[in-house]
């Protein structure tokens, strides 16, 4: 104790850790709670019973209680209401102390959650007492995931002169900021931001990128992770191909190209988009008739460099050590199939964002003209410039977020996607009827609510209330929705239906962040150390996380996101340790520490 | 006309069904989803906005709750889990109570206690009316003999329970429960109608819109327009069947009610029949679905729905079990189980046609006919 004569109380509020692995016993840690010094109550009261304080007082008062330590998830919530009670009895309402669980993480929720309390009742931060030790760092870091997060990261890191291994696992680096056409809200072209960024990648001397790689295992610790990376067969020669495309041009086989959102066809042995780095191109063995039936080899007869490609190539994997590692994976867009009230996958124009980004797209299928959704000849359902233009077009906001179904989260981005493309809709074809459905119009980033402003003036229909369903009606979408603030039933026949679908964590997330050792979400999100102090720390040591990996944002967000994670690397570079896992630190070792600190 | 927010009343209003008040962001998929509801009578969302705030002046003159039958999308789809059917269901409640003047309907939907003893009472009452008036007849004495001769039967039941004097009171029950019915969906038509000053409905339209009203009593063709054509189906049988059994007992209770065994080619047989299949299939859905509570609209059962259910079930086996044992010859079953029959009946019908449940077969009829007055008499405002 720190020589108060006073008792400490200890008040277990809504219960339950919270992402507690189901072997977290809650019964155990208020037993626990008892035996720690100067404790004279242990309580649990009912939900609702803060709203009257009157227990509280008389047990401050009986008890003599100098310090009070709320502990459960969310224990803030709390505090004015212990503050009061202990002002009313006449003591230093300082002695409110919080012990938050989610706080910390869960790890060993039941282990974490004792050296919480420990922390508290002795009145040391628990940071303070919970710190674990430094190890040597190896100076090389791993960056997982090619996307503007990565890519930032990467040059935050190679630019201080810091070797980077950059994986990829697709064909080039650019993620889903290339398939973007404008950024929110200044409407600048995405690709002009992003494509000088990925050049500098592709020709930094720091920089190993390893695009069409994978991460398949990691072992060692803190400040010297040994991994291996699967090097799939690309099938082309890096270093030779020129890039030329003759062999794109004979190719007899086709898949849908990911980089058009699967709206367009792209051959089998091909280059992502135009700007793609490295720009070069690869095979993909899906779609090769080579090989799938061991017959074709087109590409290899007009291919004009020697040797350049090798259909038989074998998938290697290589071993390369690190000292820090940051994941910045990204995530996948909802599927939009799931929501089956509007129609996605049974009527071909109901497109979601990501395809119709595509689509208003200067390099997208169709030039940027805005186009329906068609039938090529071999009967995929792509966007073409040779079909015809929609007059009117309905946005619906929400699609799989902010719903008990499907997903509790709010997206962040939808909102503010949807008005973009609202915009460039109006842009395009200044004379059609273009409308929005939204539930909360979320415009709370810098120059996000002004733009809403501009679009509103920009003849767009803004309605508040959710679409429940599309349906088809002689060829046309009926698109139905209540008006709240008119009230009124709205039933809409447009061309083309966009839905802002939600974002989603990727379905290898569980397998990655098992990987890493790290933790994740309810959502499946990856888990930060601290989300107020510590955003892109883990509670494994050397690894960070960057990007929409760890849960719905911007690009703004993620940009500044992948530089606080370089920012973390490079300090333990600077200093040349890295600290190892808070979650590795025992409770007897925290304790100790808490001990100490109180005693001083 | 001024509207008072009163945020206490959801407390009160939670004592007529479940739901999350504050669960509702109030995105409009509700409205957007249920094929029913129209220009001019959006719902469920607008009703829960009413509750919420506590908005009783506005509740009370609502006639869009009882225009929804409870397909349960809404809920299916409800973005935020706020079952905003059963809300419907909880306002459909509330309103009975607040059309019933007497102030019995509200104590019933509030305590599930008092509901119970009200039905245990009526339930000993009419056993021990038997047990005191009631006399078992004797086969051997020569009257009952002559006239189980003349009928050709071999249970006077007839004789144990003379249908003209159980038709005697029944009528007495119709007219004391129809009372309250009729002034209670009067009170209905005065703050569905009369206190809406915003439409003036001209006294031609009332004829003019009363046999549309007519064809959806018997039909419930408006059911029919929510996706689920099951649901519909099962309530109309539950519904005619009932709704038959009810004219037989009141009108032809000695049509009804015989002693003489009719050959299986009759249709006082064919009658009892059907509404033997009607109310055990409707029962059977019923029952098991607020069992399983699979779908949305057997998710929660208040009180009145379990009682319901329960007296309703027993009336459909203790009725199938007097007909089995009376063409079997067991005259003293047939006797035990007339009893049962009717203590089941009377509670039933004394608790839910003019203060429960049952009330909607009389208050969602007349809303469609309110509402469909209140729509031709706005249109005919707007063309003018």
């Amino acid at each position: 104790m720190t020589g108060d004569s006073g008792g400490v109380g200890i008040y277990f509020l809504n219960g339950q850790i919270s992402n507690s692995p189901p072997n977290a016993n809650f019964s155990e840690i208020m037993t626990y709670a008892e035996k720690l010094p100067g404790v004279k109550i242990v309580k649990k009261p009912n939900g609702g019973s803060e709203s009257d304080p009157s227990w509280l007082i008389d047990d401050i008062r009986d008890h003599d209680l100098t310090r009070v330590v709320i502990a459960g998830d969310s224990p803030g919530f709390y505090k004015s209401f212990f503050t009061k009670a202990m002002v009313e009895q006449g003591k230093d309402p300082a002695g409110v102390v919080l012990a938050g669980f989610r706080e910390y993480g869960t790890h060993a929720a039941n282990s974490r959650a004792k050296a919480i309390l420990d922390c508290a009742v002795l009145g040391v931060p628990f940071e303070l007492a919970a710190q674990p030790e430094e190890t040597e760092v190896h100076p090389d870091t791993l960056v997982i995931g090619g996307g503007i997060a990565g890519i930032q990261a990467s040059l935050e890191i190679a630019n201080a002169g810091k070797k980077v291994f950059l994986v990829e696992r697709t064909g080039t680096i650019g993620g889903h900021m290339a398939m973007f056409d404008k950024t929110f809200p200044t409407l600048d072209c995405a690709a002009c931001i992003l494509t000088p960024k990925m050049v500098e990648v592709g020709q930094h001397p720091d920089i190993e990128l390893m695009t069409y790689c994978e991460v398949k295992n990691i072992s060692g610790g803190p400040g010297n992770y040994n991994v291996t990376i699967l090097k799939k067969a690309r099938k082309v020669n890096l270093a030779t191909c020129i890039g030329c495309g003759t062999c794109s041009e004979k190719c007899p086989g086709s898949a849908p190209s990911e980089f058009d959102a699967g709206t367009a066809m792209r051959k089998s042995i091909y280059i992502p988009f135009p700007q793609a780095v490295p720009n070069k191109y690869l095979i993909d063995s899906e779609s090769c008739l080579y090989t799938q039936k061991g017959k074709c080899g087109v590409c290899v007869k007009v291919c004009p460099v020697k040797d350049c490609i090798n259909l038989d190539e074998k998938d290697e994997e290589i071993e390369i050590t690190v000292g820090n590692i940051i994941a910045a994976t990204g995530f996948k867009v909802f599927d939009a199939k799931r929501a089956e009230q509007f129609g996605y996958g049974k009527f071909p124009n109901v497109v979601t964002s990501l395809e119709f980004e595509r689509l208003v797209n200067a390099a997208g299928p169709t030039g940027g003209y805005i186009k329906f959704r068609g039938k090529d000849k071999r009967g995929n359902q792509i966007f073409s410039a040779a079909h015809d233009e929609p007059k009117s077009v309905a946005l619906i906001h929400c699609v799989g977020s902010r719903d008990e179904n499907y997903n509790k989260y709010c997206s962040r981005v939808c909102c503010m996607y949807s008005l973009k493309l609202a915009h460039l809709i109006k842009e395009k074809m200044p004379d059609a009827d273009v409308q929005e459905y939204f539930i909360d119009m979320r415009a709370f980033g810098k120059g996000y609510e002004e733009f809403y402003e501009r679009i509103k003036g920009e003849g767009v229909h803004i309605v508040r209330g959710r679409t429940a369903k599309v349906e088809e009606t002689d060829g046309r979408l009926l698109v139905r929705s209540e008006d709240i603030v008119n009230d009124r039933l709205l039933e809409k026949e447009v061309d083309m239906v966009v839905l802002a679908v939600g974002l989603e964590p990727r379905e290898d997330a569980a397998d990655m962040a098992g990987m890493l050792g790290i933790s994740r979400s309810d959502e499946g999100w990856f888990l930060e150390a601290n989300s107020n102090t510590a955003p892109t720390d883990t509670f494994t040591g050397g690894i960070h996380i960057a990007g929409l990996c760890q849960g719905p944002g911007d690009i703004p967000d993620t940009v500044a996101q992948a530089s606080a994670a370089a920012s973390r690397v490079l300090q333990s570079l600077a200093k040349g340790k890295v600290k190892k896992s808070i979650k590795d630190l025992s409770l007897e070792k925290i304790d100790a520490r808490a001990r100490q600190l109180a005693a001083t | 006309m001024s509207t008072r927010v009163n945020p206490n009343m959801i407390k009160d209003l939670q004592k007529f069904g479940v739901g999350d008040w504050n669960a509702c962001f109030h995105c409009g998929n509700c409205t957007a989803t249920c094929p029913l509801t129209e220009q001019g009578f959006l719902f469920p969302r607008k009703g829960i906005r009413a509750m919420q705030m506590g908005l009783k002046d506005k509740l009370e003159g609502q006639v869009e709750p009882w225009l929804c039958y409870y397909c349960g999308d809404c809920s299916d789809t409800c973005p935020r889990d706020a079952n905003p059917g059963e809300m419907m269901m909880t306002l459909r409640r509330y309103l009975t109570s607040i059309y019933d003047w007497t102030g019995l309907s509200g104590k019933l939907y509030k305590s599930k206690a008092l509901h119970l003893v009200v039905v245990s009472l009526i339930f000993s009452a009419i056993i021990a009316a038997f047990l005191i008036f009631a006399r078992v007849p004797d086969p051997g004495s020569p009257d009952v003999a002559a006239y189980l001769e003349e009928m050709g039967a071999t249970v006077p039941l007839n004789k144990f329970a003379p249908s003209h004097l159980i038709s005697f009171l029944d009528h007495i029950q119709l007219i004391v429960i129809g009372l309250f019915l009729l002034t209670n969906a009067f009170n209905m038509f005065y703050k569905v109608v009369i206190k809406d000053k915003t439409v003036k409905i001209p006294l031609w339209l009332y004829v003019k819109e009363i046999a549309v009203a007519f064809w959806n009593f018997v039909t419930q063709w408006r059911f029919n327009k929510c996706e689920r054509k099951t649901y519909w189906l099962s309530h109309w049988l539950m519904m005619s069947s009932y709704v038959l059994m009810f004219i037989f007992i009141i009108f032809f209770l000695d049509w009804f009610q015989t002693d003489k065994i009719h050959p299986i080619s009759h249709p006082q047989r064919w009658a009892g029949y059907y509404i033997t299949f009607g109310l055990t299939f409707a029962c059977l859905v019923y029952f098991t679905g607020r069992f399983r509570k699979k779908e949305a609209i057997f998710k929660f059962s208040h009180h009145s729905d379990w009682i319901f259910i329960f007296l309703l079930l027993m009336i459909t086996v203790t009725g199938i079990l007097i007909h089995i044992f009376r063409i079997s010859g067991m005259a003293n079953m047939t006797y035990y189980m007339y009893v049962l029959h009717l203590a089941f009946e009377v509670p039933m019908v004394f608790t839910f046609v003019a203060f429960s449940k049952w009330s909607h077969l009389a208050y969602r009829p007349l809303a469609i006919y309110f509402s469909n007055l209140k729509k031709s008499a706005k249109a005919r405002m707007a063309a003018a």
